[in-house]
């Protein structure tokens, strides 16, 4: 192994254990990671620039700009009010239909700005019931990574893997990812029902609180949702054509971004511009430059023919092999990095001669998505949730998250190996 | 503690107490402009950093009920004065 290649590696796991350990904000780990790359040689600037994917970055921030706004009209409190109503104010059936909003709105838009859209709610309905808002947010934390799994936009992994790979279009995660969410959703609705059932009793006087509550007014600007609510088909709609008019998806985005700040008006454009994250965008930009020192010095090549080596380059072995490695990692570590260095090296095993990708891809996805949920700190939308809820007098335990969570990924993760396997394998 | 005052031709207004917190039940019975007034007040303690200082639920006829956490007890009230829904505050001993 070259003297480059050494450094590259030292450099990389520096920034990567700094990263595990929480003590510094990764931003500025990954960005100094990205930055040491460059100024110890081991790639040049325009070799760096070159490796960050634009695409992904550009998905990212058209989305979080069309979300700022339509959050601004009260849509998703109305959503929330309006199903526990029709949940009838009972406990069980709010936490579910809860649980299932998160995950179609996380398939659509970022987990984090789902849960922070529907945790403020879920606070408020819990009070008026009375009940501890626990098992909904721990519903929700777990439902917004698998409904983040189902799309190409849902989760960051999905959006690297969708921008990294050209044939794996929206409509292609759509139609191979769906299916198994859909499925592992329906196996968590009796699970979470049973897991949380002592913890959801309320009064039938409670009940009727809910029932009673009036949903006029909680729109607050009806002229300005119409206009969100047009951008944002138009989006998704331009997602399922994109490849057939030749379009990136940060085309799109970008499009449909823009045009919403066009007819929304000027005064739109501050806030939502401030509402992009941007220490995400920046944590992303130092990543792809990280990793791009690894693949310039063929240390990812390196490991790449290690795995074809280990399981002797069957498709089943290593698709598997990626599936539990990337969910054990991302429990435990963000799944960002992971799967950022993850997708050269499934690109590496293609060109030494694996023939088919797709069910690495698929396994990848689904693995680092769905792994996730194993611990408090397995994805953003964990550590987002956990925060505000500690915030507002309701802690969630590392421990007492891993008593739910490790489980129900356990669950999502058997039942995503079955599905790959018969799908793609058998 | 905390006193206040207000007009029942304008606003009516009881509080109770939900387990620990303080349970406000308010009715407009004059509409405008006080209920956009109070709206204000819900837009002060929903934009802020903190979500359950107070939780507000709208019913029929312009009733709402305010769930106010106990430590932002005060800062409610006083909101209510600013926007001139109650009429008095007072400390009492």
């Amino acid at each position: 192994m070259s003297h480059q290649a050494l450094l590259a590696i030292a450099i990389f796991l520096f920034a990567y254990g700094f990263i595990i350990s929480e003590k510094i904000h990764r931003t500025i780990l990954a960005m100094i990671g990205g930055l040491l790359m460059v100024a110890c040689g081991i790639v040049d600037q325009e070799t760096a620039i070159h490796h960050i994917d634009f695409n992904t970055l550009g998905l990212l921030i058209g989305m979080m700009i069309i979300v700022s706004i339509t959050a601004d009209t009260g849509l998703f409190r109305y959503v929330a009010i309006k199903a526990a109503k029709r949940a009838q104010g009972s406990p069980v059936r709010i936490m579910i239909s809860l649980a299932v909003i998160t995950a179609i709105a996380s398939a659509f838009l970022d987990n984090v700005t789902t849960v922070l859209l529907i945790v403020p709610v879920t606070f408020s309905i819990t009070r008026q019931l009375g009940v501890s808002p626990f098992p909904f947010l721990i519903s929700q934390i777990v439902a917004s990574n698998v409904g983040g799994t189902a799309t190409l936009i849902g989760d960051p992994p999905n959006i690297m893997i969708g921008s990294a790979v050209k044939e794996l279009t929206f409509m292609a995660f759509i139609t191979n990812l769906a299916p198994i969410v859909v499925i592992v959703m329906a196996s968590y609705i009796p699970l979470f029902v049973f897991m949380f059932r002592k913890q959801l009793q309320t009064s039938e006087e409670r009940k009727r609180s809910i029932m009673e509550l009036n949903v006029n007014g909680l729109i607050t600007d009806s002229r300005l949702l119409v206009k969100c609510l047009s951008v944002l088909a138009v989006t998704i709609i331009g997602f399922f054509l994109h490849q057939a008019f030749h379009f990136e998806s940060a085309t799109v985005a970008l499009a449909g971004a823009f045009i919403l700040l066009l007819i929304s008006g000027e005064h739109q454009m501050e806030h939502a511009i401030s509402k992009v994250e941007w220490t995400t965008i920046f944590f992303f930009i130092g990543l792809f430059v990280l990793v791009s020192g690894l693949v310039e010095t063929g240390v990812i090549a390196d490991l790449a023919a290690r795995a074809i080596d280990l399981t002797g380059g069957d498709p089943v072995a290593a698709s598997m092999l990626i599936m539990w490695m990337s969910a054990i990692a991302s429990a435990f570590v963000d799944n960002i990095p992971f799967v950022a260095t993850m997708i050269p090296m499934i690109q590496e095993m293609g060109s030494m001669g694996v023939a088919n990708l797709e069910p690495l891809w698929w396994s990848l996805a689904l693995g680092a998505c769905l792994g996730g949920n194993g611990t408090l700190i397995g994805a953003s939308a964990n550590l987002i949730t956990a925060g505000l809820a500690a915030k507002e007098g309701h802690p969630i335990r590392f421990l007492q998250y891993l008593k739910y969570g490790l489980p129900l990924m356990l669950v999502s993760v058997a039942l995503s190996s079955i599905y790959v396997y018969l799908r793609y394998l058998a | 503690m905390l006193t206040y005052a207000f007009n029942p031709d304008i606003i009516y207004i009881t509080e109770s107490n939900n387990d620990g917190d303080v349970e406000f039940f308010i009715r407009f019975v004059v509409e405008a402009p006080h209920l956009e007034k109070f709206k204000e007040v819900q837009h002060y303690f929903e934009d802020n950093e903190v979500y359950t200082d107070a939780l507000f639920y709208a019913y029929e006829n312009h009733e709402y009920r305010v769930i106010v956490r106990s430590d932002y007890y005060v800062e409610f009230v006083l909101q209510l004065m600013k926007h001139r829904l109650v009429e008095q505050v007072q400390w009492k001993e």
